[in-house]
């Protein structure tokens, strides 16, 4: 009961900070939104265009490609530069002109776009030699050739093996619950400056002098973290389903990972809580720590991409092993498919709990 | 300016001993920029695409297929590898060993020779989407090529052509190809991992740093000692002129052993140290002015330290410190153009691309961003302590 009565009071104090707030709930929807809108789904290579012509632009975007028109060829090639576009296309009466960076971003677009080229190129050659050999004008040569009909090579595509995610994952899905794990173990690294705080202004020791016991203290601190991970996790898993239709999968599997996860943040809060000194280190500590580790995890870049060594240091970040929980969720698992992830995470929740409280209690008994 | 210069040297002297000073200017930026280099400092360029083509045509178009695919791996964004059968291209595939595998079958050539309908299978792993759609580009550009003489020779003979066909097809094939699709190499405009990781962090933390000045104006005021300070013979512009020239000092000190020790540490290119210093100072003189602002408006030195930490954020994080926010796009990257973080970062990589001459529009934008947060700060605060 008092360590309930400890906890409430942590959580209060937490809400009562209004700028607090803003780094509670505002920003960590605002970098769901952001990432979204940069990194969410569209895979679609981005192409930036002048002068197309309807034509060329509608077999663009039929091909899949995320088309952008540019009123100049210099806004066209800075975006290019700049590596907003994977690159730009800038067509005149005479040529098409393919502008594209030499790294393997740039030259895989300008591969993507290049059968549309080519068939461009082929149906106004086609439409020349027509117009010329018969008399017609370009427009009916132009008309002639798109309905012609020869039997032709037919590349046929097809997709092998199983989607790792259905079709239906959204724009903000997978960034979003990347970016709740970094928040959420953000905050509750950085709350810990309240621990200090507390022990700092002797609240601890007049805690101490009431009949609550040391492990009720240490126990409330524990679960006072724990709220305000769990708070702050609620908020951000609502608010971007109803702001943005992030899905995040079974919501058993969903609350599961993120009371685990939540415990294995309180615990690690705690335990920075108890080992710093100053309001300074706590804080300092908490957004160097919180940062690493999240970056580590695969939160702001996806493991996929991780080296075969940075992939395997990445599994003693419990960022990764909740990543790797989400993305099972996303692939439709349910919480029997998330088990293991939620396993490890208690397991990481355990240990920081445990070294947690034993230097917790250390700090106010000493 | 002599006062000014007295209380300036006053707050550095107390700042230096400051331990968040140390924290905030130089421990947290070169801590992270460290671990944030050695952990995704090595993603960098998509990996190239890999591809199976597995030749059971062994005729002509096989062997025209091939100049193609050897065209297209010029560029090194793609490579491709024969696989000896179909099932063991799928395997390739289905193991992610490849993105995709090409199929040219049997019979191809002598079925293409003589006008019956044909066909290439191009067979992607369902997870590479994008490596599957350059697949099936460079097949269709292929294909097309092949097809395009014939439809010229179609739509000619139904607009009226009385010539022989076979006399059309050989006029086709002596076309000169009316819109020839060229290459126009672009340079990278764009800041390596490492340096980006370097830059953004040390800016994130200047909006931190540069605090330290100007809100211990705040904490005289709370200390009484701003009302003793107004009424020493001075002029009372002088205080806060002390207080900016604290603030540049700490963030230039700051930012200046951030480039060096992020270049000897990590191999960060910061790029030629005139341009550098140009950014660096314009960037300071802009964090220290919008840093002002807030500290102008506020009531309290904490009160003003939450809120210049949720400015130094969120125009951290629109200005793409974590992340190249400019490669977004659309009305993201517009909304951008108002955080200083991003005009910093292009001035720099307009400077490793342009060289000193390139940083002219950055440098402009932060001095607008410091005029206006200096003008509104000197307004405020003049208000507050009615000079």
């Amino acid at each position: 009961m008092t360590a309930l009565v400890i906890a409430g009071g942590n959580l209060k104090r937490v809400l009562r900070d209004r700028t607090g707030l803003f780094f509670l709930f505002v920003l960590p929807l605002l970098m769901v939104f952001v990432l979204g809108l940069a990194f969410g789904g569209t895979s679609a290579p981005k192409l930036g265009v002048v002068a197309g012509g309807e034509h060329l632009l509608s077999e663009l975007r039929a091909a899949d490609l995320a088309v952008t028109e540019y009123e100049d060829e210099t806004a066209l090639r800075a975006a290019v530069e700049r590596g907003e576009l994977g690159a730009g296309l800038v067509a005149s009466p005479g040529e098409l002109r393919v502008v594209a960076r030499q790294d393997n971003t740039g030259q895989q677009v300008r591969l993507a776009a290049s059968d549309v080229l080519a068939r461009e190129s082929a149906r106004l050659a086609a439409a020349r030699f027509t117009a010329r050999q018969t008399g017609v004008d370009e427009d009916a040569a132009l008309a002639l050739v798109d309905s012609s009909r020869v039997p032709v090579v037919e590349v046929r595509v097809t997709t092998s093996g199983e989607a790792a995610f259905p079709a239906d994952v959204g724009p903000f899905d997978l960034t979003a619950s990347a970016q709740l794990l970094l928040f959420v173990f953000l905050t509750t690294l950085t709350s810990s400056v309240a621990l200090v705080e507390t022990r700092r202004l002797g609240v601890s020791r007049r805690m101490l002098s009431t009949p609550a016991g040391t492990g009720a203290i240490v126990v409330g601190e524990g679960l006072g973290r724990v709220a305000v991970a769990l708070l702050q996790g609620a908020v951000v898993v609502t608010g971007s389903s109803l702001l943005f239709g992030v899905r995040w999968g079974d919501p058993l599997g969903a609350g599961a990972l993120l009371l685990a996860f939540a415990f294995v943040a309180g615990g690690a809060g705690m335990l920075l809580g108890s080992v710093t000194r100053t309001e300074q280190q706590a804080g300092g500590l908490g957004l160097a720590l919180g940062m690493l580790t999240a970056a580590l995890g695969g939160c702001m870049v996806p493991l996929e991409l991780f080296g075969d060594a940075m992939r395997t240091a990445s599994l003693f970040t419990p960022h990764a092993w909740a990543n790797q929980g989400f993305t099972e969720l996303a692939r439709h698992g349910g919480l029997l498919d998330v088990l293991p992830e939620v396993g490890v995470l208690a397991g990481f929740a355990v240990v920081l709990y445990a070294l947690g409280a034993w230097r917790l209690r250390r700090a106010l008994t000493a | 300016m002599r006062h000014a210069l007295l209380i300036a040297a006053k707050d550095l002297r107390e700042r230096s001993r400051d331990r968040s000073v140390l924290l905030y200017a130089l421990l947290l930026p070169l801590g992270l920029t460290l671990l944030l280099n050695l952990v995704l400092g090595g993603v960098t360029d998509p990996r190239p695409f890999r591809y199976a083509v597995v030749d059971d045509d062994r005729g002509p178009v096989a062997a025209a297929f091939a100049d193609a695919l050897r065209g297209a791996q010029d560029g090194g964004a793609v490579e491709v590898r024969p696989a000896g059968s179909a099932d063991e291209a799928r395997r390739l595939v289905d193991a992610g060993d490849v993105a995709a595998a090409f199929l040219l079958p049997a019979g191809l050539s002598p079925d293409l020779a003589a006008g019956r309908a044909a066909a290439v299978e191009v067979v992607g792993d369902v997870d590479a989407p994008l490596g599957t759609r350059v697949a099936a580009s460079i097949a269709r550009s292929f294909t097309d090529r092949l097809t395009s003489v014939r439809v010229a020779v179609e739509a000619a003979r139904r607009g009226g052509s009385s010539v022989d066909p076979a006399e059309l097809a050989r006029l086709v094939a002596a076309e000169p190809d009316p819109l020839p699709v060229v290459e126009d190499p672009a340079p990278r405009r764009e800041l390596d991992p490492t340096t980006y990781y370097a830059a953004g962090m040390a800016v994130f933390f200047l909006f931190f740093s540069v605090q330290f000045g100007v809100t211990s104006l705040l904490d005289e005021r709370r200390d009484g000692t701003l009302a003793r300070l107004l009424a020493a013979p001075l002029r009372p512009s002088s205080i806060l002129v002390g207080k900016l020239l604290t603030s540049c000092a700490i963030g230039l000190v700051s930012m200046g052993v951030l480039v060096v020790a992020t270049s000897l540490a990590i191999g960060a290119h910061w790029g030629p140290p005139v341009g550098v210093a140009l950014l660096v100072v314009s960037g300071v003189l802009a964090a220290t002015g919008l840093v002002a602002v807030v500290a102008s408006v506020a009531r309290t030195a904490e009160q003003a330290s939450g809120w210049q930490a949720v400015l130094a954020v969120a125009l951290g994080a629109l200005g793409g410190t974590f992340i190249p926010i400019a490669q977004v796009g659309g009305p993201l990257a517009a909304v951008s153009l108002a955080s200083p973080h991003r005009w910093f970062l292009a001035g720099l990589a307009d400077l490793a691309a342009d060289g000193v001459a390139g940083v002219w529009p950055s440098v402009t934008a932060l001095l607008v961003f410091a005029l206006a947060g200096f003008g509104v700060a000197g307004a405020l605060t003049r208000r507050a302590v009615r000079w």
